[in-house]
């Protein structure tokens, strides 16, 4: 079995944000990048799926600007990613979804798969968009949201759960598939020491930035004018009381009457 | 190294380290000081992961890092728990010696194991009656056939109760002191071998300490290291390599408590402004701020020395004794900076003080370190 | 403008989604005196159908076929991108569901048009829509214009209050589905099996969400949980922790690897306030926090709180809301 995997560096979870000077964007200064938590469980699924069927490959693969991309690059590889490929962009892309899938489409077609893999959405912008319209512009079936994926080979077919409104979902999709995860069965695994010093040393396939053709192009234009921090939150305040039947008649008061919220 | 720069890979390892210190050691350090616990799954996840046989080469199956390496992934591990990085890293002290003084036979049989599966191995030089004069060792090897057996107490073991392997150091004759001692390889299956009962320790409490007894316990010739009376050469060079680590270990402790504590100066309130802007905080702050990089560098160049292959003896004694007297100054401003809550168990900083202390006594007190700092100093003098 | 402000209605096991009639209203404030078109999949006696038709849109377009009723993200986009080249539509809404995220995310391809999701905040400007979305789990915020002859938006779920706009007439007509590509086909939904979750509305769009911790100490205790959540009328959840032992369903969780919600009151009860749950909820209008720990982390996020034990607290509470809303105690 052939796998994709698409990840994308975001900022580590420690990171304390910041707008840039001209409060348009992320002041990346500093920014230590990392898989983020779907994608961990992307690559997680991918191995799970590669243990499961012999002979399988998995590729990781990230577009974006050096150095970042081949540092998650290097991290999926010690985590027991076969091969990883990097398609050069530049580090501000406009938020459109399109132009991601024209950078990964290339990337699909030169490296054709049963299986492209996704986190469900990337843990900065969080958009959730990129599955199915990826999906769309290879021109086959797409799905997000999906939990524990199998691979049936003698079918060709591979099984996830999903929930909706409805419930939970069992689906078949026909490889190959485009699949948003949400959560593979394990939790991600960590890597070894060994591999990360393996991981130094194999290859990453890049895809330079003249490579990738203008057309199709795409209309209308997607700008990002600001990035800002919520006021911050200066704690509960705390409802103070003699006996629970107090406490409970301020909140109900205070939800009421003060933060009005009340039903 | 001489710009103090670390290489890409010696990064991610430090990278890999201090993300398993943070979400698999930290949030169980307390509960596990407070209890105490010693926590295997912990052991066993840092074992999967290659962080517990550091210093065996890779033709064994280990991780076979040079020296600096190991220091670098000590340190972080130490931010998380000091205790659980003694019990993390015991397996590359048991194991030197067999490193060091070991056949080619003697490695590929004793060392494969231990990169197989997850195994502990346990260091046995201190006995009740002599902590830091080796060569005053009373436990008995006495010839017996082809081979030997062992009868004595080794104590203040790390990891004893839980060891599947011993590297034992005995005297076929106390009369000839230094000269007289063999290193061996005992099993704990061997009958004969007894752990004795989790000492209550101050500091270190993730960890597990005990004695160990040896009554008449059969070794045969194959499971000596080195020939009959190499013992104590083979337990010098090892304290040699692994005194190094412990400097690093020492600089975690400090980093951690230099982090509490600036982290505290900044959120808590005295006379309408925060205390870090009173300057006695700040002095105290860069006080800590200076030992904590000079551990940290005092312990790299220790470290690069031996990976040159030139003597370490000096070099890592400066870097352990500076460290770990650091360490302790350090958490002891911190205490300080926190003020009541200092005190308290509630917050992680006296902890930090209890772990400190055990870094200036064990692997060679403090005050043996100065005795062989001034002798190798000397030397040059004299 | 030329063409009509579309929107794509959701129906679930409980009829027309909440989030599909708040879109509506953004849908109507951003179209002014234009025309308002609602597809949904659904017959034109439905009750959904009538729901939506009630609810302030110009038109019902009613799309009847299997596959789009299963909710498949991309032959459902493939169809309404038909009908909005038909009627040169320029701006396209859906609810902020995974429904509506997948065909948002169709759409940016099939249709050619701009895409967000998340969509807080949103109003027309010169050259298209100026909106605003949070990212980093609720820790930020970005704007965005996006300037361009198609614009497809998922709208948060509760982020848009405001009156419901006034019925209009509105007409309900069947429209033929467009032939749906091969490619857009295969692959079978097996089997869908309901929700194992409590009676209240969907967690992921309800106004109110009630969630319990470890606090609850067994699952025995969790009814004082459902209690308080039929009082207000909302739905219940929980940590991880708690879906994880098994004491509740796993559709009940709340957090990272669960649903996030932005609810306009959020109550978390014996819920210490792991980052991973926190980033499931944080961006939740009004928190309330009940725990026995005073330093636990939720109390950081939350914007009231009762330091207590739980087991003290929820009964009388539960009752003093029932007696606030004329509720039977």
């Amino acid at each position: 079995m052939r796998i994709v995997v698409f990840v994308k560096p975001v900022p580590e979870a420690e990171t304390r944000l910041r707008p840039s000077a001209d409060g348009a964007r992320l002041d990346t200064d500093g920014v230590k990048w990392v898989l983020s938590g779907y994608d961990e469980s992307a690559i997680e699924q991918a191995l799970l799926l590669k243990e499961a069927n012999a002979g399988s490959e998995v590729r990781a693969v990230t577009y974006g600007p050096s150095p970042r991309s081949e540092e998650v690059l290097r991290a999926c590889l010690a985590l027991g990613c076969t091969s990883a490929g990097w398609v050069e962009a530049p580090a501000d892309l406009p938020p459109d979804v399109r132009l991601k899938v024209r950078a990964l489409r290339q990337a699909a077609v030169r490296w054709p798969a049963d299986l492209y893999l996704l986190g469900q959405q990337s843990l900065d912008t969080e958009s959730g968009l990129l599955p199915l319209a990826l999906a769309m512009a290879l021109g086959v079936p797409g799905a997000n949201g999906a939990l524990d994926l199998a691979f049936d080979a003698a079918r060709n077919e591979l099984s996830f759960e999903r929930s909706s409104e409805a419930g939970v979902e069992e689906w078949r999709l026909p490889s190959p598939s485009v699949i948003g995860l949400k959560q593979a069965k394990n939790d991600p695994r960590s890597a070894k020491l060994q591999n990360i010093l393996k991981s130094r040393k194999m290859p990453i396939d890049r895809i330079p930035a003249v490579e990738l053709p203008a057309a199709p192009e795409v209309t209308g234009n997607a700008n990002r004018f600001r990035f800002e921090l919520p006021p911050p939150r200066t704690g509960a305040r705390l409802i103070e009381y003699a006996a629970p039947d107090e406490a409970a008649e301020k909140l109900v008061r205070v939800l009421r009457e003060e933060a009005k919220v009340f039903p | 190294m001489p710009d103090f720069s670390l290489t890409e890979e010696q990064s991610s390892l430090r990278e890999m380290a201090r993300k398993f210190a943070r979400t698999e050691m930290a949030p169980k350090a307390a509960e596990c000081d407070r209890t105490p616990r010693f926590p295997e799954e912990v052991y066993r996840k840092a074992w999967e992961l290659g962080l517990m046989n550091l210093n065996v080469p890779a033709e064994y199956g280990g991780s076979g890092l040079s020296a600096l390496d190991q220091c670098l992934i000590v340190e972080e591990l130490a931010y998380g728990c000091a205790g659980m990085t003694t019990s993390i890293i015991a397996n590359c002290l048991a194991l030197e010696p067999i490193l060091l003084g070991g056949t080619e036979e003697q490695k590929r049989r004793f060392l494969p194991p231990f990169c197989a599966e997850y195994h502990l191995a346990s260091f046995c030089l201190t006995e009740p009656a002599g902590g830091s004069d080796a060569g005053a060792i009373s436990t008995r090897a006495k010839r017996h056939g082809d081979g030997y057996r062992l009868t004595g107490e080794k104590c203040f073991i790390t990891n004893a109760p839980h060891a599947s392997l011993y590297t034992v150091f005995a005297t076929v004759d106390p009369e000839l002191r230094h000269k007289g001692i063999s290193a061996f390889v005992v099993p704990r299956s061997a009958p004969g071998v007894t752990p004795g009962k989790d000492e209550e320790k101050m500091g270190h409490r993730a960890s597990s300490t005990s004695t160990v007894r040896f009554e008449e316990v059969e070794v045969p010739p194959s499971d000596r290291l080195g020939a009959e009376g190499d013992g104590f050469p083979i337990a010098m060079r090892t304290l040699d390599q692994t005194r190094t680590p412990i400097g690093a270990l020492a600089t975690g402790i400090a980093q951690a408590a230099l982090d509490h504590a600036a982290a505290y100066s900044l959120k808590r309130h005295t006379f309408g402004k925060p205390i870090s802007e009173h300057q006695a905080i700040q002095v105290k702050l860069a006080d800590m701020a200076t030992r904590v990089q000079a551990s940290r560098l005092l312990t790299w160049s220790a470290a690069a020395r031996i990976d040159r292959g030139e003597p370490g003896t000096l070099d890592s004694s400066i870097a352990k004794t500076f460290a770990s007297d650091a360490a302790f100054a350090v958490a002891d401003d911190a205490i300080q900076i926190h003020g009541g809550y200092g005190y308290m168990k509630e917050y992680p900083v006296e902890k930090l003080l209890r772990d400190a202390k055990l870094t200036q006594i064990y692997e060679g007190s403090n005050e043996i370190q100065r005795i062989v700092i001034a002798r190798e100093l000397l030397k040059r003098y004299a | 403008m030329s063409g009509p402000t579309l929107l794509l209605a959701e129906t679930g096991p409980r009829g027309l989604q909440a989030a599909s009639l708040e879109t509506i209203g953004v849908a109507r404030a951003l179209a002014g005196e234009g025309p308002v078109v609602a597809v949904i999949f659904a017959g034109p006696s439905d009750t959904a159908t009538a729901a939506l038709a009630a609810a302030g849109a110009d038109k019902v377009l009613c799309l009847r076929h299997p596959f789009l009723e299963e909710g498949r993200g991309a032959a459902c986009a493939f169809v309404v991108a038909e009908i909005a080249r038909e009627l040169g539509v320029e701006l396209l809404l859906v609810g902020g569901t995974p429904f509506g995220r997948e065909v948002a995310g169709a759409l940016a391809t099939a249709w050619d048009a701009l895409a967000a999701t998340q969509v807080t905040e949103v109003r027309r400007t010169a050259n298209g829509y100026s909106l605003k979305r949070p990212v980093f789990g609720g820790r930020a915020s970005e704007s965005l214009e996006l300037a361009g002859p198609r614009v497809v938006l998922a709208l948060r779920p509760n982020s848009f209050g405001g009156a419901p706009p006034t019925p209009r007439a509105c007409a309900i007509e069947e429209h033929p589905v467009p032939t749906i590509p091969p490619a857009l086909l295969p692959g079978t939904r097996v089997r869908v099996r309901p929700a194992e979750s409590s009676a209240g509305p969907d967690l992921g769009t309800a106004p109110i969400v009630v969630a319990g911790g470890r606090g609850f100490k067994s699952p025995e205790n969790f009814h004082l949980l459902e209690e308080l959540a039929a009082s207000l009328g909302a739905a219940a959840g929980a940590s991880r922790a708690v879906t994880d032992a098994g004491w509740r369903p796993g559709s009940y969780q709340v957090g990272q690897t669960g649903r996030s919600v932005s609810p306009q009151l959020y109550i978390a009860v014996g819920i210490s306030g792991a980052i991973q749950h926190l980033v499931g909820m944080m961006s939740s209008r009004v928190i309330v926090a009940i725990n026995s720990d005073p330093n636990a982390p939720i109390f950081r996020v939350a914007d009231y709180g009762i330091v207590g034990d739980l087991f003290a607290i929820l009964p009388p509470l539960t009752k003093a809301i029932r007696t606030a809303r004329g509720l039977p105690t």
